[in-house]
């Protein structure tokens, strides 16, 4: 490994590197607050540093990741995703004594997972980072140890995620086996000589989005997220509904990057996946009675639309695909730290209930909610509406119109879900449930809420930057 | 002066005002009167000033997301003029209407004043992204309003609107993007501009599905005959203000969409079903008017026959002559005038009485002699007596429809007996006969006296000489006919 591939890796690296010391600080003086203050910092850092040092494009680990531009608009994203969970993670977790800096630098090697993962372009490192941030995720779900939901949460997707794991590297190997080559763009699709190894490849192929399916829990492979979404602390489900799947996302349109999906087997393969996933989720998502485990089901149907916008490929999907992660993520985390914020000091805000009347009780929080409801609903004028838009737009140049149908009338029916919270929180006195306890914001919770209120609006009024900036970034 | 940015933007700031103005009791409402009389004087002056002139007569154009070809364009011609010069007087009324609200008042106030901004930029928006922005930006205040301060059944009614309504414009956006494809392919010029649009060559398969798109938005919202069923609900369920503004101007965008887009965009399906469009309105005179004699609750009553005026105000534009035509843009604001009041009597009989029930209410003739003359009054002006205003526009849509479809007037002058007697059953059943009980209630306050004379007033203007509004609206009414919409557009991509 050469000094350029160091200096292309600052940002990883620091991540790491700050979590490393944070677990060693933590062996001599715990505090959960200085070691979470110094996470933000240290998530805020690496952002930065994606932000300002150019280190240039490079191969970095004998071609396992690509250092780029791309890189480094996840980089950023990624670190701002640690940064929010971080933040909205200090009141919850004081109260459930999470202890020294274990949580903190957890969350960071997630961070710095997540962005390996965003940077790979070989499946090898395809398979390293993606691993990187499964691993931390088996210990974060199961993070609060006097939960017994908690727990199952932690073990169910541990034993998913294992399995995910194994298909996940019996594909690579098969892939392989017919290509002769890790790096994505030499192993092409479907070799276009030896047919005699095509049937090797498609196994493989099909190994591998399984796999990929269970870690973005696409239908069918989807069983394990609302339990898991349920049981695990409201900042870590947050995390992993934005990075874990979004950096996934990200590893994707670099494997599909230049080649032509039109025709292949694949494409019928992907165009199931994706149907199925708005459907299905959709239609479980409407019978939701916790906020929670509708998030969960909600998140199967956005990766159906992110599906799409791959189906449709080309430059206008993965920039559609760019656009619409920031906007999925802002709008998720966002919902989480309400959730946080709602939470009261012992017990866990999930059912509806626990809303009622919340739009006089915490106007801020609820308006929070009722944004990011909006933006995941696709309601202008917030940041879902304009991703959204490009994702149809790409859809229907790339002729997927009969998909973007589908999208349409799931996006319809999700209105019926993504109103509901709304209405329980403006439309509901406290009447006829438990009486629900007002929990004061703390500061790091308030910063939260505004931030994603923000991004939220801004993107979804002002989106030109954010597109341009794509454009540039797009390999 | 960016005046059109300031009609669409001062709501805004007005509803943020609003919600920053919470910790002072009553001064939400204020800062709402101000607002929106402050919209309507440069509504006004925007009126006065444009006397004679023909054309678009304001234009605004700045680059918006450049990558997609969407750009924020504002333009107002005669039509656009009418329209928001009645959502601005609506929506004074909607506010004077609500001055006595007291359940989270500066919340209500703010969003009366969102969707101000949402109606105000469907009427002035020129580019599709822009305009489905504000078309969907409207529905969410409204949504808020009969769910949060609706009566008994409000959250099925919210949601029911909220659902029929983003069920079409979800199509309009898949058409808007197939059609925007399909110029940039044609042209290489890819924009989401009206104006460069509308000359987009269409193979004639496509052109009627991307029509359908369109007109299944804009149905939903007028609303045409099946697809009407939201209108109901959300009426009755509506806190006063809600019905006066759903009534008043919500209606009116699909109107106006199916105008101003539907038929520039894509005149051949759109000629086509000329005659669809011209039997779905005479389907909905009669079976509004048929359903709302049943009614037993007033302000059900008057929601149906809302359906019935609008299917006039579409008969007119089926007809495709300029007379009925005329005829039909000014029913529109006709109706929003009478069908406003009416809402606003029946909320403050509700406020008295706390029923809006036919069968219980009556005798209110010898209790408040001055509301009931009013009520009276635009009752009669409802069902299109000569002299006031909703018959100087039935009489030139159905000269007009005379000229084209004999047939259709003929059918459509007996809708006109049929809003007599539905009406004539309502002004019998509250103002007539026996009291329900001896309790005396006050006649109309100063404030409903505010509220109600102006509108009194230009029933009778529009009524007697409604030819300043026809001269603003003569100049669209003839482009639209030429197939012409956007000439003159200068100046614009």
């Amino acid at each position: 490994m050469t000094l350029t591939e160091l200096h292309a890796l600052v940002p990883v690296l620091l991540l790491a590197a700050g979590a490393v010391a944070l677990l060693l600080a933590g062996a001599w003086k715990a505090s959960y607050v200085t070691a979470m203050t110094y996470g933000v910092l240290i998530a805020l850092g690496g952002g930065v540093i994606a932000l300002f040092y150019d280190p240039g494009a490079g191969l970095v680990g004998f071609g396992l990741f690509t250092f780029d531009r791309y890189s480094r608009f996840f980089a950023i994203l990624w670190s701002a995703a640690a940064a929010l969970t971080l933040l909205m993670s200090f009141r919850y977790g004081k109260y459930r004594s999470f202890m020294g800096g274990e949580y903190a630098a957890l969350i960071l090697f997630a961070a710095a997972g997540m962005i390996l993962l965003s940077s790979a372009s070989s499946f090898v490192g395809l398979f390293l980072g993606l691993e990187t941030f499964t691993l931390v995720f088996y210990i974060l779900i199961a993070f609060h140890k006097g939960s017994s939901l908690g727990a199952e949460a932690g073990l169910k997707y541990l034993i998913m995620g294992g399995v995910a794991t194994g298909l996940l590297a019996m594909g690579i190997a098969l892939i392989y086996a017919a290509t002769g080559t890790f790096h994505f763009d030499q192993a092409a699709f479907i070799p276009s000589g030896d047919q005699a190894l095509r049937p090797l490849l498609l196994a493989g192929w099909a190994l591998l989005l399984g796999g990929l399916g269970f870690k973005t829990s696409l239908v069918p492979f989807h069983l394990w997220t609302p339990d898991v979404y349920e049981g695990a602390p409201p900042p870590v489900a947050a995390l992993l509904a934005t990075g874990s799947k979004g950096a996934v996302f990200a590893a994707l349109v670099l494997l599909f990057t230049g080649s032509d999906l039109t025709g292949s087997p694949l494409s019928s393969l992907l165009w199931m996946l994706s149907a199925l996933s708005m459907g299905a989720g959709t239609l479980c998502a409407l019978r939701q009675d916790s906020l929670k485990r509708m998030l969960a089901y909600s998140s199967i149907v956005h990766m159906g639309y992110l599906l799409l916008a791959l189906l449709a490929a080309g430059s206008t999907g993965s920039g559609a695909i760019l656009f619409y992660l920031v906007a999925y993520s802002g709008a998720t985390l966002g919902a989480f730290a309400v959730l946080t914020a709602l939470s009261p000091a012992t017990a866990e805000a999930g059912s509806y209930d626990h809303f009622r009347g919340a739009g006089y009780r915490q106007p801020l929080a609820a308006l929070v909610l009722l944004t990011c409801m909006l933006s995941l609903a696709g309601i202008p004028p917030t940041a879902g509406f304009m991703g959204k838009f490009s994702i149809f737009y790409a859809a229907i140049e790339g002729g997927y119109t009969g998909l973007a149908l589908i999208g349409i009338l799931s996006s319809l029916i999700s209105l019926a879900y993504y109103l509901r919270p709304v209405m329980v929180m403006y439309m509901t006195g406290p009447e006829g449930g438990p009486t629900p306890t007002k929990t004061p914001c703390s500061a790091a919770e308030k910063s939260v809420l505004i931030i994603c209120l923000l991004a939220t609006l801004l993107l979804g009024v002002y989106p030109g930057p954010l597109f341009d900036t794509i454009a540039l970034v797009l390999p | 002066m960016p005046l059109l940015s300031l009609l669409v933007w001062l709501p805004l700031l007005g509803a943020l005002a609003c919600l920053l103005l919470r910790p002072y009791a009553g001064a939400g409402r204020w800062a709402a009167l101000a607002v929106t009389t402050a919209v309507f004087t440069l509504n006004l002056w925007a009126f006065l000033a444009s006397r004679g002139l023909d054309g678009w007569l304001w234009q605004e154009d700045h680059a918006w997301i450049p990558r997609y070809g969407i750009r924020y364009t504002l333009g107002m011609d005669g039509l656009s003029l009418t329209l928001t010069l009645l959502t601005a007087f609506l929506l004074i009324i909607a506010v004077l209407i609500s001055w006595r609200l007291d359940v989270h008042a500066h919340f209500f106030f703010s969003l009366l004043l969102l969707i101000e901004c949402g109606i105000m930029g469907v009427f002035l928006a020129l580019d599709l992204v822009l305009f489905y922005l504000f078309w969907e930006v409207m529905l969410i205040p409204m949504f808020f309003l009969i769910g949060v301060w609706g009566h008994e059944r409000r959250l099925y009614a919210a949601v029911k609107f909220f659902l029929f309504t983003l069920a079409g414009s979800l199509l309009m956006l898949l058409a808007m993007i197939t059609l925007y494809l399909v110029h940039g392919d044609q042209t290489g010029h890819y924009t989401f501009a009206l104006a460069a649009l509308v000359g987009t060559e269409l193979p004639p398969g496509l052109s009627w599905w991307l029509f359908g798109a369109f007109f299944a938005a804009f149905a939903v919202k007028v609303p045409l005959f099946p697809l009407h069923t939201w209108l109901p609900d959300a009426h009755t369920e509506a806190p006063t203000a809600g019905s006066i503004i759903l009534a008043g101007v919500l209606l009116k965008t699909g109107v106006y969409g199916l105008l101003r887009f539907g038929f520039p965009l894509f005149p051949e399906p759109a000629h086509t079903c000329l005659p669809m469009l011209g039997a779905l309105g005479l389907i909905g005179i009669f079976y509004a008017a048929w359903i709302a004699y049943a009614q037993n609750d007033a302000k059900r009553l008057i929601a149906y026959s809302s359906v019935a005026h609008m299917g006039f105000v579409i008969l007119g534009i089926a007809a495709w002559r300029t007379t009925a035509m005329e005829g039909s843009l000014l029913q529109m604001v006709n109706h929003g005038i009478t069908t406003g009041a009416l809402f606003a009597l029946i909320g403050m009989i509700d406020t008295r009485a706390h029923t809006r029930e036919i069968s219980k209410l009556g005798g209110l003739w010898a209790k408040t002699p001055v509301l009931s003359a009013f009520f009276l009054f635009f009752a009669l002006a409802s069902l299109g007596l000569p002299g006031l205003n909703n018959f100087a526009g039935e009489i030139l849509i159905l000269i007009g429809t005379f000229t084209a479809h004999p047939a259709w007037a003929i059918l459509g002058l007996v809708g006109v007996l049929f809003a007599a007697i539905y009406m004539l059953r309502l002004v019998q059943g509250v103002l007539w006969g026996q009291p329900p009980s001896s309790q005396d209630w006050a006649d109309i306050s100063w404030r409903e006296t505010i509220i109600l004379v102006p509108l009194a007033l230009l029933v009778l203007w529009l009524g007697l000489y409604p030819h300043p509004f026809l001269e603003a609206l003569r100049d669209p009414v003839q482009r639209l006919l030429l197939g012409s919409t956007l000439a003159g557009l200068g100046g614009m991509p």
